[in-house]
């Protein structure tokens, strides 16, 4: 007989908490910021995480199904899921309406390296709905801005109305303290001031030292290929480069497999792995 | 919401999957309590025949002229089309002698009689309109049924098995009829929801739901022709519910045979 | 560690002993060939001289369904009445499958316990038997042959008698309770013991080579072996269901008629699964079945060993006896290692 359950009763790992929509903050299109606190006020207060790190989101009666932070623990309460409407459980998340009871677990996953990551300067780039993870490191950032040297963030989207966060971030563009390149692939609107061009473009106008920077990015894999490019035209160190993985989760806690990548779990040594991670790692990108 | 508004309907076909409706007798009332059944002719008399629907169940296949009108208005109405049994989702045993005329066949089954009605080449109904959601079997499963109603209630098209008969085979710890006996069982490429019903009681599956997603034929025909099956064997059997299912096309079935 | 010996005809009436501590449960048959862990009520029902059964032990601790949780719209997810506390004997247990027991005891626990599978883990007692290799078991070659720990007794063949190997209090416990069946060891059981060892360990036929395979597997991973097996391949999940140390699941809220209550369950899944990797807006990371089926191996064999610092197969040869398609691990290594020409 096994004698792993001796002693104090470990609790479920899979139990998700409840919460309750604190707000729904349409985006873009098919793109919404729920705000989330959890119901035990002791729980909302207390709940910390990494940037980077995700939860388990249950929509009661239709599922479960991670989701990374897009809020900073650095403003603690509420927690914010940028959420694009893509399938079975987001369906059912974007019919629930403020004060909705829905289940949360978590934080899980490594989440960004914040203390390598201090003292060094920061480039976030960002590309779609890449922008949810990375949000909850500019914060962090932005938040602690003594502990980080230059921070720049370049984040692309198709068009101004595919641009997530995007009056919160044109606030930045003016900010000492934070490098903030916005561009979009195309403006029909005539009214967009920043940047027109891929992400890649935004290389042009930043001075990037690969020797103490680190780089975060997030977004299609597409745009991931072209400023990997970009990086490592600038020789930029491989360990320094930071991505954010999607895999299929079904538990969040290293136990139903479905988020293995080679020999790692997404969820437990990810979801951020480094360019040096996937290149030992088949199947990674 | 209120309740959402139903039609439960037949094409040609033995309306075996209706019947399971009927038959939920413990659950039937909890049905007509969520559900404002607008329509089910089997069922009962003096149905609306003309109101727009949430939902509509539909049973049977297209085989004549006017199933396939009945079917075009049902979808129309219904903002959900919901094929329910094997010949609705596959065409079912209706559409297992496909490649022989259409004349030819109803000769031989009708004889003169046949002279007077009109059949169609059956199909499965997302070849004429777009189905929302297949619940395949012969007939359906009650109990994928009754989850498929309780997850529409809740909003959500339910999630239906995607892996095969084997699967649950193993799962409930039945003796492999292929590995063991050497019958003729498809259940590696028979989509599951069955609990592997046949093959619990020591019957080969006989493919009554219909292939898997991907199913792997080609493979599936060599193994059976190793056992010592023949070709025409196999091919009746693999043909039997589901023969316009793309991956029973003749060449996957040859390149299998040949392998 | 304990060792006593049960002569093999007091081993019915230990077995009536053994009931007294919980449901007994054993091989038995099912149908024609087949075996299955199942309750039992006395030796005649037992089959001692059985290789596999068609589940491993993990149907026990692991289900193949099973509640999570209740939930309803009001309040949530709750945990479900826990289940009565009976305790179970399971014997006649090979070493391969306890070896998968600590396999799996490896996956479930660590940082976050499966409170599921421990719960169950603690209420049944295992009970070893020890076995003659047939042509598909290659166990000697995955060091899951023999077990010293695992077990609450495991008993080895040595003639007229079992040798009693003592594992647990809980096993003492169960001797102590019969002691008059037992006797001393003496010299020519450990002889016989000996000599047994030996003859079973030269009755090894099937053999793969491990030590170097994690290597093997990175080098070959382009290699047109996994296409070969992705065309034999019926992504039909045996291999999967009847794995001992296959534990991939997925889960899935099942809801009542009334639209607002229900249970989340959870499900055996298998990697072979075209779903098993697809994500929300329908990306496949291995839409290819070739490549799923390289992931099962690689997993198993390459992964793990990252991981737990040993090989995930026990090489109990269930794979390879259930897979309808006739895949066989031996030789898919053996073909990964050019040791067959293709």
């Amino acid at each position: 007989m096994s004698n792993h359950c001796s002693g104090v009763r470990p609790e479920n790992p899979y139990l998700p908490h409840p919460a309750r929509i604190i707000r729904t903050l349409p985006q873009i299109p098919d793109h919404q910021l729920f705000q989330i606190r959890f119901e035990k006020e002791q729980m909302a207060e207390s709940f910390t995480y990494r940037p980077g790190q995700f939860v388990m989101l249950s929509v009661i009666g239709t599922g479960e199904a991670p989701f990374s932070i897009s809020s900073s623990p650095t403003r603690p309460g509420n927690i914010e899921l940028c959420v694009r409407r893509i399938g079975h459980v987001t369906d059912a998340l974007f019919r629930l309406r403020p004060n909705a009871l829905v289940g949360v677990r978590g934080p899980y996953g490594n989440g960004f390296p914040i203390e390598k990551l201090e003292g060094n300067n920061l480039l976030l780039v960002a590309g779609g709905l890449g922008m949810a993870p990375l949000r909850s490191l500019l914060w962090y950032a932005l938040d602690n801005r003594s502990k980080f040297n230059n921070v720049t963030l370049m984040y692309g989207a198709k068009n101004p109305d595919d641009m997530l966060f995007k009056y919160e971030l044109l606030n930045l563009i003016d900010r000492a303290d934070v490098k903030c390149l916005l561009t979009v692939d195309t403006d029909e609107s005539g009214i967009w001031k920043a940047h027109v061009g891929v992400v890649t473009t935004l290389f042009g106008h930043a001075e990037i030292d690969p020797s103490n920077t680190y780089a975060a990015i997030c977004g299609p894999e597409i745009m991931f290929k072209f400023v990997l490019n970009e990086l490592l035209k600038r020789n930029f160190p491989k360990d320094r480069i930071l991505m954010s993985l999607e895999r299929n989760m079904q538990c969040g806690v290293g136990k139903c497999g479905h988020c293995m990548v080679g020999y790692k779990y997404t969820c437990l040594d990810g979801p951020i792995f480094t360019y040096w991670d996937a290149i030992n790692l088949p199947e990674m990108i | 919401m209120g309740k959402p508004k139903v039609g439960v309907y037949g094409l040609t076909g033995c309306a075996g999957d209706q019947l399971v409706i009927l038959n939920c007798e413990e659950e039937l009332l909890d049905i007509a309590g969520a559900l404002d059944i607008k329509s089910f002719p089997m069922a009962m008399s003096g149905g609306d025949e003309n109101c727009p629907l949430d939902i509509v169940f539909v049973d049977g296949t297209v085989v004549q002229p006017k199933d396939e009108e009945m079917l075009k208005n049902l979808r129309e109405r219904a903002k959900l089309l919901i094929a329910i049994g094997t010949c609705a989702v596959w065409g079912g045993v209706a559409a297992m002698s496909n490649e022989t005329p259409r004349e030819e066949l109803k000769n031989k089954v009708y004889g003169p009689a046949g002279q007077v009605f009109d059949t169609v080449v059956p199909q499965p109904l997302s070849s004429f309109v777009k189905v929302d959601l297949a619940i395949s079997g012969c007939p359906i499963e009650k109990e994928q049924l009754l989850q498929a109603v309780a997850s529409l209630l809740h909003g959500d098209l339910p999630r239906l098995p995607n892996y095969s008969v084997c699967t649950e085979c193993k799962m409930s710890e039945y003796p492999c009829l292929l590995v063991e006996k050497g019958q003729l069982c498809l259940g590696p490429i028979t989509v599951a929801g069955c609990k592997a019903r046949c093959p619990s009681y020591g019957r080969p599956c006989i493919g009554c739901r219909g292939p898997v997603e991907e199913a792997n034929v080609s493979s599936e025909v060599r193994l059976l022709r190793e056992k010592g099956f023949t070709w025409v064997d196999i091919q009746n059997r693999l043909r039997t519910f589901a023969a316009p299912a793309d991956c029973f096309e003749d060449k996957i079935l040859k390149e299998g045979a040949n392998a | 560690m304990r060792i006593v010996i049960l002569p093999k005809e007091n081993l019915a009436e230990f077995i009536g002993h053994l009931r007294s501590f919980g449901e007994l449960h054993a091989p038995t048959k099912r149908g024609e060939k087949s075996l299955v862990f199942a309750p039992v009520s006395d030796l005649s029902e037992i089959e001692l001289n059985y290789t596999r059964t068609i589940l491993p032990l993990k149907k026990y601790f692991f289900k193949a369904t099973d509640v999570m949780f209740n939930f309803c719209a009001e309040k949530g997810y709750e945990l479900p009445v826990e289940e009565a506390d009976k305790k179970y004997v399971i014997f006649g247990v090979h070493p391969c499958e306890i070896h998968g027991l600590k396999i799996l005891d490896l996956v479930f626990g660590g940082k976050y316990v499966d409170t599921y599978y421990f719960a169950r883990r603690s209420k049944v007692a295992i009970i070893g038997l020890d076995c003659i290799p047939d042509d598909l078991c290659f166990c000697r070659s995955t060091g899951t042959d023999f077990v010293d720990t695992g077990f609450d007794l495991f008993l080895s063949d040595i003639g007229d008698s079992y040798l009693v190997r003592v594992g647990t209090s809980l096993g003492d416990d169960m001797v102590r309770a019969a002691d008059s069946l037992f006797r001393q060891v003496k010299k020519e059981d450990r002889e016989a013991y000996k000599r047994n060892s030996v003859q079973r360990r030269d009755s090894f036929q099937a053999e793969i080579q491990l030590q170097d395979l994690p290597g093997i597997m990175d080098l070959e991973y382009e290699s047109h072996v996994w296409e070969e097996v992705g065309e034999k391949c019926l992504s039909c999940g045996i291999c999967s269901m009847v794995c001992p140390t296959c534990y991939c699941y997925s889960v899935f809220d099942e809801l009542s008629l009334d639209g607002n209550t229900g249970q989340r369950k959870r499900i055996w899944d298998s990697c072979l699964f075209k779903d098993y990797a697809l994500v929300a807006g329908g990306h496949n990371f291995r839409a290819q079945r070739s490549s799923r089926v390289k992931n099962r191996y690689f997993h198993k064999q390459r992964g793990f060993v990252s991981q737990y610092g040993r090989p995930s197969c026990v090489g109990c040869g269930r794979c390879k006896a259930y897979c309808p398609a006739g895949i066989d691990i031996v030789e898919v290594i053996s073909k990964l290692r050019s040791e067959i020409r293709v």
